[in-house]
Order: structure tokens, then sequence, then C-alpha cells
């Protein structure tokens, strides 16, 4: 294990708490359509450290969760979330992984296009689209994103975050 | 330059990736059937425990806002009980006037709604439920309709609100002019999500304002729910029909707590359908009544010709009687001969008791 890097014990540990905020924090909070998807960071935090593949497989379960816990349309969610940690995993060559900045723009772009590939791929029509790319889409991936940057101030030391932007 | 073990790993990645991506696309064009049946089995099992603890937070939401808008509904619900007695008293006794039994009491089961974070979540609710329900069971909540049952599981089920493309209700205006099918609108023309009241008549307008329910057509909704009110005319279609857009009456997005309504507890209609033995006893009393009927027939067939008999030799009246004026003797009619049975006369007896008891 590098120093300075999350282990993997510290990583699910991280995980873990993501989940029980999904869970347990966030049905507390305002409106759910733009409340912080906790599981969508828990996701991009682990893209983000990890291969491709393993990536992949992550987004695949979880987005086979938001697709048994909401089944517009089965299959929506895995192919959205596949697609994006797999793509926010090869985005860590291209990007500083450690800079705080990046984390949260990618958290955000994560949210945002998990968001647009569910409603197109749940056969939404033409004003919920608009809705959810210019308004509820950008909400949600704002505020994902600013419940990201505390997480990870949270755990800096664990994950290596540098804050010098 | 890749080493042989970056190549392998590179390799599983795109491995990984393609099979988690086909899983994806396979989930995605099954059969709406299967998928729902794949995410009820999901929620039994392994998300049990989240589902569980996401109950639980919703109960221990109890922000101010939520508070003072379960006050509200509860002065609401208060203020329209008080008329209730009397309203109750009135119905019952215009329903005995008019011979029309009691009105249907349709029972509920109370769920809490589970809101996802996924923008697909105005369209599906999962619900945690107090009892059994199935499929195909209407959900209200205080303000009007909400969606119906999609599948059920042994302590949570998806709902499908009124916001899914597939959703559709028979509806009639509250004046009871217009009658039509609501269904979402489709947002080709603009980007408010909400309902469209459909296949209405031409001939008749609604007014901006009035209120939409379900009509009972189907089976599916119970008579009566609302369903919105008429904002304006959405569009008319060459003079076949008028579409309406209509202001939902209850939002998915924010709704709590809903109700379930059940299939009321129905008679039995067994009566309705008489087994063998009833079956067998109605061709036997049938058969009885068709041999007293017979033998009724041979008695009065008998008795006419017996009287044309004792017509035919009756003398004819001689002059001097006619002249005295005094009746002429008449030749004694026999006795009923031996032809008509004896035993014919009991059933004729046990016939007439039997049609003057009736």
């Amino acid at each position: 294990m590098t120093v300075g890097r999350a282990s993997r014990a510290q990583l699910v540990l991280v995980l873990a708490v993501l989940a029980i905020l999904h869970f347990y924090l966030r049905p507390r909070l305002w409106d759910a359509r733009v409340s912080p998807d906790f599981l969508m960071v828990a996701l991009m935090v682990y893209a983000m450290r990890s291969r491709p593949g393993d990536a992949a497989i992550a987004g695949f379960a979880i987005g086979l969760i938001a697709d048994a816990l909401s089944p517009a349309r089965f299959g929506a969610g895995a192919l959205a979330c596949t697609l994006v940690a797999y793509a926010a995993s090869w985005g860590r060559a291209v990007f500083f992984a450690d800079n705080l900045l990046v984390n949260a723009g990618m958290i955000a772009a994560g949210v945002w296009i998990r968001n647009v590939v569910v409603v197109i791929a749940s056969g939404a029509s033409q004003g919920e689209f608009i809705a959810e790319l210019g308004i509820y889409g950008p909400l949600q991936a704002l505020i994902t994103a600013v419940a990201g940057v505390l997480l990870l101030l949270a755990f800096r030391e664990w994950f290596a975050i540098r804050l010098d932007v | 330059m890749l080493r042989a073990s970056d190549r392998t790993f590179s390799r599983r990645d795109t491995v990984s990736f393609l099979v988690c991506l086909g899983l994806s696309l396979v989930g995605l064009f099954l059969p709406s059937a299967w998928g729902e049946s794949i995410a009820a089995t999901l929620r039994d099992s392994a998300l049990t425990p989240f589902v569980w603890l996401q109950a639980r937070a919703e109960e221990g939401r109890t922000s101010r806002s939520r508070f003072r808008a379960v006050t509200a509904e509860r002065d609401s619900a208060a203020f329209a009980a008080q008329f209730l007695p009397a309203i109750s008293a009135e119905n019952r006794q215009l329903r005995s006037l008019l011979g029309l039994r009691d009105h249907l009491h349709t029972p509920y089961v109370p769920a809490e709604v589970l809101h996802q974070s996924s923008p697909t979540d105005a369209r599906m609710l999962l619900v945690r439920i107090a009892g059994p329900v199935a499929p195909f069971e209407p959900v209200v909540s205080s303000d009007g309709l909400v969606g119906v049952v999609s599948s059920a599981g042994h302590d949570q089920a998806s709902v499908m609100t009124w916001a899914h493309p597939e959703f559709r209700v028979s509806a009639y205006s509250a004046d009871g002019r217009v009658f039509g099918m609501v269904a979402p609108s489709s947002g080709s023309s603009g980007t408010d999500a909400g309902l469209e009241f459909r296949s209405t008549s031409y001939r008749d307008t609604l007014a901006n304002g009035t209120e939409v329910l379900s009509s009972g057509l189907g089976g599916v909704y119970p008579k009566g729910i609302p369903l919105g009110a008429v904002l304006g005319i959405a569009r008319e279609q060459a003079g076949w029909e008028r579409v309406y857009r209509l202001r939902p009456a209850a939002n998915p997005s924010s709704v709590t707590h809903v109700l379930i309504l059940t299939p009321p507890q129905a008679a039995s209609v067994a009566p309705a359908f008489p087994g063998d033995s009833m079956l067998a006893a109605l061709r036997a009393d049938s058969a009885r009544r068709q041999r007293v009927a017979d033998s009724l027939l041979r008695f009065r067939i008998a008795d006419s010709v017996l009287r044309a008999h004792a017509r035919d030799s009756t003398p004819p009246v001689s002059p001097a009687a006619s002249q005295t004026g005094r009746p002429a003797r008449r030749t004694p009619v026999p006795s009923v001969p031996s032809a008509a049975p004896a035993a014919t006369s009991a059933p004729v007896r046990r016939t007439e008791t039997g049609d003057s008891a009736r």
C-alpha cells in the first residue's frame, strides 16, 4: 500500500459510511430529487481509485440497487452507472485524482451524466428530458459534489487529498 | 509500451466492462414483468436491510414544515368529519327511498413512501406497506389519486404513479357531463409534467377549474377519486375530440404517506351457482309439475268429452212445454265414468292446493 493512499479497509469503511448516509441521512433531508446521492459519491470515489474493470463492476452493482429501489425501467440505472464508473476510472489517467476540485468536478459530472442516461434509457418525454438536463440534473449534481467535497475533506488523510487549488 | 501484466489487466478490464454493459442491456430489454420480478426479489433479499434503514429514517423525519402540513391535513379532515354524520344519515334515507343497498366501504392498507434520488422517482415509488396488497390496487393520498400498485413484496411494494407513460384511468367531470380517459401528458409541447383528459366529446366544453374524478369503469379504480382540475384546452383534433390539460390533484414527488385501497370483502355468490344436488332437486320438482299438468289436462279432456256427450243425449223440448213456459225435464247426467281415473283426482287437488298456496 502506498503511504497516504487509502487502504482497502479504509475504502470499505468509507463506502459503508456513505451507504448508511444514503439510506438514513438522505431521507431526512429536503426533496429527494435534489438531495445528495451518497451512493454516487461512493461509486465515484471508488472508481477514481481502482481499475476500470473493477469500477465497471461496482457501477453495475450500484445501478442494480438503484433499479431495484426505483424500477421505472429495469436496467437503465445499471447501464448508466456502468458507463459513468468506467469512464471515471479511465479519467483518473487524465486528471489528478488527488485534487479536491477535480474530485468535485468528477462527482458532479458523474451524477449529471448518470441522470441524463437514465432519463434517456427509461424513455422519458421531451419535457422530462429538458427538465432533467437543465434543472434537476445540475442541481442534484452540484449538491452531491458539495457532499462529496465535505466527505473527502473529512477523510483527506486517507485519500491523500491536496488542498492547494 | 504496456507490460504483459498491464495488457492482461487491460484485457480483463475490457471484458468486465463489456460483460457489465451486456447485462445492463439485457436487463433494459427484458419484459417489464421480468424486470419487476427481479427488482422485487432483490428488495426482498439483499436490499432488505437498506429498505428497513430508510423506513426508520422516514419515520424519524419530523421537520417543522412536515409537522405543519400534517396538522393542516388533520384540521381539514376534522372539519369535514363534522358534517359527516348528517350527510351519512341523509344518504341512508335517500338510498332507502330509492331502494338502493348500502354503499360499499373500501378497506385500505396504509403505506409509507420511500423516495429515491433517482431521476425516475416520480414515476415509480417504493412504499413500505403495513399489510398484504396486490398488483392493480389503487394508491391514494389525502389529495387524490397517486397511482396503482405495480408489484408487491413481503413488506414493500412498487407503485406506478400517474406520471408513468403507461398510466391510464377512466374519468368523468364532476358535473357528470363529460367522460374520457386521463393519461400523463405527452410533454411534446412544454416542460411541465401533468395530466391530460383525453377522448372527451367535442360538443361539451369544460370550464377551467372543473374537477375530474375517476369514473369507476374498468374495475381498478373506485368511483369518485379526485384526479385533477382542468387548466385549459391542450389541443383539439379536427372537430373530433378535445384534450384538456389537468392540474394533478396529488404530487407523487412530495407525498409521504399513502393509502392502498384493497377490494371489499364480497358477499358469497354461491347461491347464484347451485350445486349438483340443488339442480337435481330442481329437475325432480320440474318433472313432478309436468306430470301434474299432464294429468290435469287428461281430466279436463275427459270432462269436456262427458259434457259433449250429455249435451248430445238431451231430448228436444216439447211444444207443450214451450207453450206453458216450464222447462223440459232433463235427462240426469250420469256420474263420472270409471274412464276418469280415481288417481287423477288426487294430483289435481294437490295442484290446486299448491297453486293457492303460491
